[in-house]
């Protein structure tokens, strides 16, 4: 049975209609937005589930899953801090921003903060190059971008995070 | 259609090809190797890797007037571009200057090495492929010498990585070229290994259940241009520069695959040489540079202890080994005694010089040859097969290609990857059977009929037969074809379902003039490797193969076991006088024998085979026979000896020659004409294994056609009457349908003890509503009574399958080579 389909039925079926069924390969990218709408990652059931709808072999849907970015295979924190290390961003101070955050937060890359809510990404380009030291923040079903950053600005944005959290916490209790 | 062509000159040489020529190929034809890493002839390029970067300059044309600008002396004036070009991706064009010799391409070589190189282990002293590695060869050829990239920032990552249980990957080693996972999806449409990640952290994955789920996933590690794909067969098994290839045909289907045996000295084989690994050797006419992993896998059994390497008689009740003169003139006695009691039961993995042997052998005594196979059609097949110009590689658009009756992809994966290909450059490709296969995908038409309705369906086609409408659309379809070529198998039916359904396509041929010129005619899936060759010279199965035994005084059986395939054959085999039996192991058919002779494997011996095509072509000695073996046809001629009958036994070759004055078909045919080779393209091998892969040259012989039997307009020389059908309706049993599976529980698979996992096991598959109806679930064990025998089978539900029948493989230990009737009960759990 089709876990994905049966948990968002007209999610997908109204990405499935987007595409006629010859390109229904094409709706791969959306089928996977979907799939780590609630986990915040791809299970490898859900690589299954799209390999069926898509008719794609379940290689080629963890392939996509892995080239890009936003999409993720492993669980982490509730946002995720995706800093841009590419050769300009570098020239920029990228690297020394980035060692600083891990410091900070007491993870290294990869890692998610104890209480679950952190998880910081080394991530290619992210075409903010003269703006950099950046890092963009994937999570609660959105991205945005914080250039122009330093670790102290970075900070205040994690702290503004954590208060978003708790505020969605307690209007859901 | 003629080709438009394009003249450009490359270096010092001036070429002509065909327009949409890559500038690679151009240069290959004139003998200008440009080093490539990601390119492949036969794959899709994508200019990956940038090794093949040269200088291309291109007439300048004058804007106004539409015309090339001439230098001073009257030549054209030549532009080069301003960046060097992928030779790869880039196609030919009129007046094109290539440049392969300058500085600037030998400084972008070198730099491009230089930086494939720093994420490259250098492992070469403890890699399979050192010796015969495109890396390494051009690294050596173009690379610095040394490298600025600072040695501790090489990657490191896992370097035995088990994909699947057949190939292993080490991640170290990969320069991420992207030839297997184009392999995987272009060339066989297994897309089970793609990429991961990317920039640095890019690696290769599969995540198929099993791993590397592709009946052709030995040929990755052949084109694999380092050391990344390895098998686990051969991975640490030798180096390239240790071993002799000695050239041979593949005899687990009748596709007939081009192989080499590659050989060497063994201290642990007390010195012996053993065959170390099995590769494709190029036929562009048979399987190009490509095998199955049945092919390469399945060649341990000739080193097995269990082989049989003296002759045994029965004394005392015992098998017990005897001198070969005892043996050779008990056997001659008990021949002749016979008279036309004798019955040689043959099977289709001997080769022509065999069955020519072992025919007038038996014809000399007025005895009765037979073909052990589940499968007819022969006398069709031999008529209106394949003869001289045919190739499924020339086959494509305004061509029309029939499969009927048979899975191709498990019984002749090869063929199953030419008719694909054939169907994808556009010939019109008919797919009928009683439930899908995996040839539906690329059909223009797959059409299905009931089960055991196969010839019917046929008829249909022909609009003989009342058929739903999707027959008429795939009529129209086939009228106008240019060329037609019918493969017909054993899917869902017996011998006599075959014959009836050959004949049927034999009449479709006739009717609409398709046979007796290239490209045209009927291919039989046969089960062996050489039951085509059988049928050329007169063997065929007995319509009763029970009562023909039953009323053998001394039966001949060579790599035959009809007491292993089926009791009621053992019961009648055990009225005869006499039973002498030429194998290699002791089958259950040498346990029940009076007399065993042992007999030399493929490998160890001279012989030809006839492929389904009608190719006849040579296999040549790899490995020493073990002492005690004799070839079948030194057996049969040893054995005339001694009944006054001069056969040739001395050699192989000279067995062929009477063959080729004996049989209309081999008229004219010879060792010399089988060994001739061609020039083909692509060019493999040789000293640049980089362009093709590791696949082996063809210097020893490409092999021949037969004559044609019946020429275009002929007819044949007579049509059987009404045909019987086969069982269609089991009442209120189980209708259960054989198929075959192409890792099976054949005698010989079993010695690859790598395969064991991938071998079919006795799984019956049926529709759930049948299922049901029998009070079956999924995954219960149920037993089977059938053909007289009681059998265990794990029940496996299967929505693809049309409901009404059951599905079950040949050769899983259960005798079944015909639809049966059969009881079934669920077995009670312990």
């Amino acid at each position: 049975m089709n876990e994905l389909q049966k948990r968002y039925p007209e999610d997908v079926a109204a990405i499935l209609k987007k595409y006629p069924p010859e390109f229904r390969r094409s709706a791969i990218m959306p089928l996977l937005y979907l799939a780590q709408r609630q986990d915040g990652h791809v299970s490898g059931r859900s690589v299954t589930d799209i390999a069926e709808l898509t008719g794609l072999s379940t290689t080629d849907v963890t392939s996509v899953v892995g080239f890009y970015t936003l999409f993720h295979a492993e669980a982490g924190g509730r946002y995720r801090i995706q800093v841009c290390t590419d050769l300009p961003c570098a020239l920029r101070g990228a690297d020394d921003f980035l060692a600083l955050l891990q410091k900070e937060l007491g993870i290294s890359v990869g890692e998610t903060t104890p209480d679950g809510m952190f998880t910081i990404e080394e991530v290619k380009c992210l075409a903010a190059c003269h703006r950099a030291p950046m890092f963009q923040v994937q999570g609660d079903g959105d991205i945005t971008y914080h250039e122009h950053q330093t670790v102290e600005s970075a900070m205040q944005v994690l702290k503004g995070l954590r208060q978003q959290a708790q505020k969605s916490g307690k209007e859901a209790a | 259609m003629t080709m438009k062509m394009v003249t450009l000159r490359i270096d010092e040489h001036t070429v002509e090809v065909p327009a949409g020529t890559r500038v690679v190929d151009a240069a290959k034809k004139v003998g200008v190797d440009i080093p490539v890493f990601c390119y492949h002839p036969k794959l899709e390029s994508v200019g990956m890797c940038r090794m093949c970067l040269v200088e291309i300059g291109r007439p300048v044309v004058d804007r106004a007037s539409g015309k090339v600008v001439l230098e001073a002396d009257g030549s054209p004036k030549i532009q080069m571009a301003p960046k060097l070009e992928t030779a790869c991706t880039t196609p030919v064009s009129d007046g094109m200057l290539v440049v392969t010799t300058s500085e600037k391409v030998a400084a972008a070589r070198r730099e491009v090495v230089e930086f494939i190189l720093t994420s490259h282990p250098l492992d070469c002293p403890i890699c399979d492929k050192g010796g015969e590695c495109p890396l390494q060869n051009l690294t050596m050829a173009y690379g610095s010498g040394t490298s600025r990239f600072i040695f501790d920032e090489k990657m490191r990552s896992a370097k035995h990585v088990p994909l699947g249980e057949l190939i292993y990957l080490d991640r170290e080693r990969c320069i991420q070229c992207g030839r297997c996972v184009r392999f995987q999806h272009e060339v066989v449409d297994d897309p089970v290994l793609d990429f991961y990640q990317r920039g640095r952290a890019l690696e290769i994955i599969t995540r198929s259940e099993p791993g590397f789920d592709s009946v052709f996933s030995g040929n990755t590690t052949d084109i694999c241009p380092v050391g990344a794909l390895t098998t686990a067969d051969f991975r640490f098994g030798a180096r390239p520069w240790e071993m002799k290839p000695a050239a041979s045909i593949c005899a687990q289907c009748p596709v007939g695959c081009n192989i080499v045996y590659d050989v060497r000295r063994e201290a642990k084989s007390s010195g012996k040489p053993v065959i170390k690994r099995v590769m494709p050797r190029q036929n562009e006419s048979v399987n190009e540079v490509w095998i199955c992993d049945k092919g390469r896998f399945v060649h341990h059994y000739n080193e097995s202890a269990e082989r049989l390497t003296q002759p045994l008689m029965r004394v005392d009740g015992e098998l017990t080994p005897v001198s070969w003169q005892q043996a050779l003139e008990t056997a001659a006695a008990k021949l002749k005694e016979a008279g036309k009691g004798l019955v040689t039961l043959a099977g289709g993995r001997l080769s022509n010089e065999d069955l020519f042997n072992l025919r007038e052998l038996t014809r000399a005594q007025g005895g009765t040859t037979l073909l052990h196979t589940h499968m007819g059609g022969g006398e069709w097949t031999r008529q209106l097969g394949l003869n001289q110009g045919s190739n499924l590689g020339s086959l494509g658009n305004g061509d029309a290609i029939v499969v009927i009756a048979s899975d191709l992809h498990q019984e002749a994966p090869l063929w199953w990857l030419r008719v694909k290909q054939a169907a994808q450059r556009g010939a019109t490709l008919i797919v009928l059977n009683a439930r899908p296969t995996r040839l539906d995908a690329y059909a223009a038409h797959a059409l299905r009929y009931q089960p055991g309705e196969a010839a019917q369906a046929v008829a249909g086609l022909m609009g003989n037969h009342k058929t739903p409408a999707a027959f008429q659309t795939a009529r129209e379809a086939l009228a106008g074809a240019a060329n037609l070529v019918v493969f017909f198998g054993s899917d869902g039916l017996g011998l006599t379902g075959t014959r009836a359904l050959a004949q049927t396509c034999a009449d479709l041929l006739m009717q609409s003039g398709h046979y007796g010129r290239p490209n045209n005619g009927l291919v039989g899936v046969w089960q062996h490797s050489n039951d085509q060759g059988a049928w050329e010279m007169g063997y065929a199965p007995a319509a009763d193969l029970v009562g023909s035994l039953k009323k053998a005084k001394v039966a001949l059986l060579a790599a035959a076991d009809p007491v292993g395939d089926e009791p009621a054959l053992a019961k009648a085999l055990a009225g005869a006088d006499f039973v002498i039996v030429q194998e290699m192991f002791l089958t259950a058919s040498a346990e029940k024998a009076d007399l065993v002779l042992p007999v030399a494997a493929i490998p160890e011996r001279e012989g030809s085979l006839t492929s389904g095509e009608r190719r006849a072509q040579r296999f040549y000695p790899a490995v020493p026979a073990p002492d005690g073996v004799r070839p079948d046809y030194t057996i049969a001629a040893q054995l005339g000896q001694r009944l006054g009958l001069e056969l040739e036994g001395r050699a192989a070759g000279l067995v062929f020659l009477r063959l080729a004055q004996s049989e209309p078909a081999f008229a004219g045919l010879s060792y010399q004409a089988l060994s001739t080779a061609e020039e083909q393209w692509p060019i493999v091998g040789r000293r640049d294994l980089y362009f093709g892969g590791t696949t082996y040259d063809n210097n020893q012989g490409m092999g021949t056609h037969l004559q044609p039997v019946l020429k275009a307009g002929e007819r044949p020389a007579a049509v059987a009457a009404a045909l019987d059908t086969e069982l269609m309706d089991a009442g209120d049993n189980l209708l259960v349908l054989p198929h075959t599976r192409l890792f099976d529980q054949g005698s010989l698979v079993r010695f690859s003890r790598l395969l064991v996992e991938r071998v079919a096991t006795a799984e019956l598959r049926l529709n759930p509503a049948t299922a049901k109806h029998f009070g079956l679930a999924e995954g219960v064990a149920a037993s089977l009574n059938l053909n007289g025998a009681d059998a265990s089978v794990i029940v496996r539900m299967d929505d693809a399958l049309p409901p009404g029948a059951a599905w079950l493989p040949r050769r899983v230990g259960v005798p079944l080579w015909a639809p049966a009737a059969a009881q079934v009960k669920v077995m009670e759990r312990d």
